[in-house]
């Protein structure tokens, strides 16, 4: 069976390279090439490749959260990762025992790291992502959408909101349903979200103005949408103090 | 001059050992300005506590300092004389023999001094009456007090040279350290990269990629010249342009750098290794994080003796924090520059709006012969 490669990496002589060992190796063919994470995780969904050959440092969306939003489509590629020099995410590829190739990539080791190429959860991903010394929070959150995912642009959100299961992503088109814990959301993207109540997460650039009912309710108000949402007691002080409101 | 304490060793710099010469008895070179200057106030100073010292029995305060002075500043004189003289045999000599001799031959100065201050107030080519008020009445006390005096403080003055030597040694080591630090520290990530870049134009494009070995090569050779520390303006700019060369064919259309240099001196002599690091991380931080790229802007510009240099980079369009290699980086070249041009140099980086900006200033200096040890 030949297997459907996609190959992503922000530098043009790197993909160049890829694709010519690539086609020099039997039972393998190119289904598609991505100069950044955002095209992968799109043509993903649309080309659904058997493996993924991904860089790990890219401009905006890195290697490692391309990963984490292709590991929710229904099918997800297998990953291999390729990096020039990062001896922090080669440390937890071998630790994970995810596959990776160095660059240059040698035609012996791609031929068998495609054999082996295993699909990815994206739970040890996110292990991986937590661990970095850089911390570096997701671009993007991903809502499954069909057989592809809707990547939402973290700067168009303007609060998240959890039910029972799913957590709902309110951004500038809509409204999503992820599969992230709130918790996990929280301290993601602390730099730019807050904690307003027990089930809400909200932007700290999109609150307008915080109010109090007649029954001692805080509400807070969201710009552009104009949505009210509930604020806890405990944390309307606190609230007030970090948005100088 | 006694035995040196081991506080006094140099901290264990691995790293620079190879390259200190074994250890040996380190003084100033006495004929130089600087040393002079040093002995001058010295003396000046002891002159000044012996005079204190005596007030009471003594006549006049200052006739009596100009007196101690005049002799104290021939034996000083003297004494810097035969110590750069003696330079190059005492450094060959172990540490306690040499200080030992150094000792010794101020003594021998002293009483040489001393023995003519003597002879000259027997003589009759002075007035009788100036020689009594000027003059010891026993010969015998004379020496030994001088002899005695000029012991204690020529050690403490050998041991403050000594001291303060080493000091700066060790300054000057542990910048040389750092140089050694930045040239390991920028490889790994740029070298993979072109290695790959190399890899991918070998098959696409033969020709390029025998120029960007060249490239590489020539950068390489670079950054491993222990000679690089001070080269010129000229030199310095022409490695920053092979690094950018080799980085175009990675980055391509994302890069474009502005080079605005054509107002400087490049006969100007600066420290190795200042444009290259600092374009590096533009690049690395600047330029590489952002999608759609970005232009570096070098520019230049020499203004009443003093050369401006400005390296100017788009910060990312995410992330908000300087890198802590960049600040690795500067702070090395502020260190360096602080070592070469003493007070007389600048290294700011400011942010402004959703620019980052590193301003160097520092002399225009031409000579070659310039000695600095880095």
């Amino acid at each position: 069976m030949t297997q459907q490669v996609l190959v992503v990496d922000d530098e043009a002589p790197a993909r160049e390279r890829l694709q010519r060992l690539l086609s020099e190796l039997p039972d393998c063919e190119i289904a598609g090439m991505a100069a950044n994470g955002e095209e992968a995780v799109r043509l993903a969904g649309v080309l659904h490749p058997d493996v993924l050959l991904l860089d790990v440092r890219m401009p905006g969306m890195n290697g490692l959260e391309v990963a984490r939003h292709v590991a929710l489509l229904p099918e997800p590629p297998a990953v291999v990762f390729t990096t020039a020099y990062d001896a922090y995410a080669v440390e937890a590829f071998e630790a994970q025992a995810i596959g990776y190739l160095l660059k240059p990539v040698r035609a012996e080791k791609l031929a068998a790291a495609l054999q082996r190429a295993a699909r990815l959860a994206a739970a040890p991903l996110a292990r991986i992502a937590a661990a970095d010394p850089a911390r570096a929070p997701r671009t993007h959150v991903a809502a499954r959408l069909g057989d592809s995912v809707r990547l939402i642009p973290l700067t168009d959100i303007y609060y998240f909101a959890a039910d029972q299961k799913y957590t709902t992503v309110r951004h500038k088109v809509g409204s999503d349903l992820i599969e992230d814990a709130l918790r996990a959301l929280a301290e993601e993207f602390g730099a730019r979200f807050v904690r307003v109540h027990r089930n809400a997460l909200v932007n700290t650039q999109c609150i307008a103005a915080i109010e109090r009912d007649a029954a001692g309710q805080y509400y807070l108000t969201v710009r552009d949408v104009n949505e009210r949402l509930a604020v806890s007691r405990r944390l309307a002080g606190e609230l007030r103090e970090r948005l100088r409101l | 001059m006694e035995e040196p304490s081991e506080a006094l060793a140099p901290p264990p710099l691995v790293i620079a050992t190879a390259t200190r010469p074994p250890k040996s008895l380190n003084l100033p070179d006495f004929c130089a300005a600087r040393a002079v200057l040093a002995v001058v106030l010295i003396v000046t100073l002891t002159a000044v506590v012996l005079t204190v010292a005596r007030q009471g029995t003594a006549l006049n305060f200052w006739l009596e300092l100009a007196r101690n002075s005049l002799f104290l500043l021939w034996i000083g004189m003297g004494s810097a004389a035969v110590l750069c003289l003696l330079r190059r045999q005492l450094q060959e000599l172990p540490i306690p023999l040499a200080s030992s001799v150094a000792l010794g031959s101020v003594l021998a100065v002293i009483a040489l001094i001393s023995a003519a201050v003597l002879w000259l107030g027997n003589s009759t080519l002075l007035g009788v009456r100036t020689t009594n008020l000027l003059l010891p009445e026993a010969p015998g006390r004379f020496f030994a007090a001088n002899l005695g005096i000029g012991a204690i403080v020529a050690a403490l003055a050998l041991r403050y040279f000594y001291v303060s030597g080493e000091w700066r040694r060790n300054v000057e080591l542990q910048a040389r350290a750092r140089v050694h630090a930045l040239q390991a520290r920028i490889r790994p990530h740029f070298l993979f990269n072109s290695m790959n870049t190399i890899a991918a134009l070998t098959r696409s494009d033969p020709a390029l990629a025998e120029e960007a070995v060249q490239d590489l090569a020539d950068l390489f050779r670079a950054n491993l010249n222990e000679k690089r520390a001070n080269i010129t303006l000229k030199e310095e700019l022409e490695v920053a342009r092979i690094y950018q060369r080799i980085e175009q064919l990675r980055l391509g259309e994302r890069l474009h750098v502005i080079w605005d240099v054509t107002d400087l001196p490049m006969r100007a002599m600066v420290p190795g290794l200042l444009m290259q690091p600092l374009l590096e991380n533009a690049i690395y931080h600047g330029i590489e994080p952002r999608a759609a790229g970005g232009i570096v802007t070098i520019s230049g510009a020499l203004d009443g003796g003093i050369i401006g240099l400005t390296v100017r980079n788009p910060l990312p369009e995410e992330g908000d924090s300087v890198h802590a290699g960049n600040r690795i980086a500067l702070a090395n070249i502020r260190e360096r520059m602080e070592l070469l041009y003493p007070g007389r140099s600048s290294v700011e980086a400011t942010r402004i709006g959703d620019e980052y900006i590193v301003r160097l200033r520092f002399p225009y200096v031409e000579d070659s012969t310039r000695t600095s040890s880095l």
